[in-house]
């Protein structure tokens, strides 16, 4: 493993903790599914939204950067007892909140949002270590603006919490939007952009003449989110839709970028593809949900749905990627765990692959409920039929289930077959050469 | 003092038991390899990346050279893997096993070209 790269516990807990949280998330979909469809801005929808923004996103988000900022900026996190202090803060902010939203405990919710601000700031300071880097690279910048986001949308968030009441400022639909846009796209969005432009050439071998287009995807979505939560918080759908054709260049730009790295790829598809290509189905679709949300002539409860169909949709992007990516990554984590206590074989005494520390029947099981799973919720919100929600919720509670099973029982099975062999006593030196 | 066959074999041999993990196949049928030879009697290995941003970037090297040093070092050759990255790694450089195990009908050698030769 390179010298900046942190301990295999610190990325691993967030995403242990974040799969997790998907397991709840679809236990308390299917369980309130008739209350979020029918009155989407309660107090109740609003703990689970929570459970999905914080608990399993952000959480799993977390833990990836925890891991890649060091890769993409060649330099260590500021502290990594820090970072483990990090994931206590956030697990616990991550549960108080969506139980004190539904309990409607107000002093609860701010307290709540008061430790999530301060594992969020701590977060963004151990971060800044390996993002001070002077490298010139689009996945730095478009971290370095993610975690802007995560500020931006931390602050925002905090504001609401001591402001339950709507003292401060009028609590509207496009306030709750407006912030819910901040978090998925100048946040979630842009690590998952920024990050997928350092992985996916590594994952598809793929060797791209010319720029990337992902260059510009990394500067046009921090800047499309500004003019969106402008219009939306102003009032004027306009400017918002001006934002969202911004942002919406910008994610273009992310689809041409795999779709360049699909065509100049040097070995074939596989299911981390499979997670992406559906993840970018819902991305398109909340486009089209958003649009419909903004103009299309209808009710004031059929627009609420719409609206909330498409944060779903958004979250679903982001899962879906989140998710197909943990296959690659927790392996890849797992096996450096494996090497340095000295596991050099897999089944059968062949070197020990990353391929040997998750099942490829259960990945694509997986794959099969979380785009069930997502699928089923986005449609009953936009439908308003609940029943959908129900059977969406328990898709993505099984997709939980499935992808912890797979990501830690497969290792930890191989681990009590296989023997560990002898330390090696040759050492040699490696340099590097341009 | 140069590299005898036998040392270029057992060399081979050892890097042929170093494995990218992550495309489960030996770093000689990758054409990750690409020379082996002596500089002033330290035997250099000249190796590469599928890609630079490898996530096995270092223990993949460091694994190379500790399997050079166990072929070598009881010849009493001491021994050094190098990553360079000119030329690019390509596709062009696996085995035909290789290319066909990780599923690539390679481009077939234009019919005219074949013929010149």
């Amino acid at each position: 493993m390179p010298a900046s790269v942190p301990p295999p516990d610190v990325p691993l807990s967030f995403l242990g903790a974040s799969g997790l949280a998907l397991v709840v998330l679809g236990v308390v979909l299917a369980l309130t599914a008739s209350h979020i469809v029918s009155a989407p801005s309660d107090d109740v929808p609003i703990a689970v939204t929570h459970v999905a923004m914080l608990g399993f996103l952000t959480t799993g988000v977390l833990g990836a950067l925890h891991q890649f900022s060091t890769v993409v900026g060649m330099r260590p996190l500021r502290s990594i007892a820090w970072a483990r202090v990090t994931f206590y803060v956030v697990v616990a902010g991550v549960w108080l909140l969506p139980v004190s939203f539904a309990s409607h405990d107000n002093p609860l919710v701010a307290g709540a949002g008061a430790l999530l601000t301060i594992g969020f700031c701590l977060a963004a300071w151990n971060l800044s270590g390996p993002l001070s880097s002077r490298r010139k690279d689009p996945s730095l910048t478009g971290l370095r603006w993610s975690v802007a986001g995560l500020l931006t949308t931390a602050g925002f968030g905090v504001t609401y919490a001591f402001d339950r009441n709507g003292t401060w400022f009028n609590l509207s639909p496009n306030v709750d939007l407006a912030h819910a846009h901040i978090g998925l796209l100048a946040w979630l969005g842009l690590a998952y952009v920024a990050v997928a432009e350092k992985l996916w050439p590594m994952f598809l071998l793929a060797h791209r003449p010319g720029r990337s287009p992902g260059v510009l995807a990394v500067r046009l979505v921090p800047a499309g989110v500004v003019v969106v939560v402008a219009g939306l918080l102003t009032d004027e759908r306009y400017v918002a839709l001006a934002g969202g054709v911004i942002v919406g260049a910008g994610l273009g730009c992310h689809l041409a970028s795999f779709a360049g790295l699909v065509r100049h790829r040097r070995r074939p598809l596989e299911l981390l593809h499979a997670f992406v290509i559906a993840s970018a189905v819902f991305l398109v679709a909340a486009a089209g949900l958003a649009a419909a949300a903004g103009f299309a002539p209808v009710s004031t409860t059929v627009r609420s749905g719409l609206a909330s169909a498409e944060v779903a949709a958004l979250a679903s992007w982001l899962g879906l990627a989140l998710l197909g990516h943990v296959h690659k990554v927790v392996p890849f984590v797992v096996w450096g765990v494996f090497r340095s206590r000295e596991i050099r074989t897999g089944p059968g005494g062949r070197p020990l692959l990353f391929a040997d520390l998750w099942r490829k029947d259960v990945g694509r099981a997986t794959f099969v409920t979380a785009t069930c799973g997502f699928s089923g919720t986005v449609a009953g919100l936009a439908s308003g039929l609940a029943p959908l929600v129900v059977a969406g919720g328990v898709c993505l509670a099984t997709t939980g289930v499935l992808a912890l099973a797979n990501l830690t029982l497969t290792p930890l099975r191989l681990l009590h077959r296989v023997h560990p062999e002898p330390p090696t006593a040759s050492v040699v030196g490696v340099t590097a050469r341009g | 003092m140069a590299i005898t066959p036998f040392e270029r074999d057992l060399v081979e041999a050892a890097l042929g038991d170093v494995y990218d993990p992550e495309l489960g196949l030996d770093i000689v049928s990758l054409g990750l390899v690409y020379d082996i030879y002596d500089e002033d009697g330290l035997l250099v290995v000249d190796m590469t990346l599928t890609t630079p941003g490898c996530p096995v970037s270092e223990s993949l090297p460091q694994e190379a050279g500790a399997a050079v040093a166990e072929a070598v070092g009881p010849l009493g050759r001491t021994s050094e893997v190098r990553v360079v990255w000119d030329p690019p790694w390509s596709v062009e450089r696996m085995s035909d096993e290789a290319a066909e195990r990780l599923g690539f009908s390679r481009p077939r050698p234009d019919p005219v070209t074949v013929r010149r030769a």
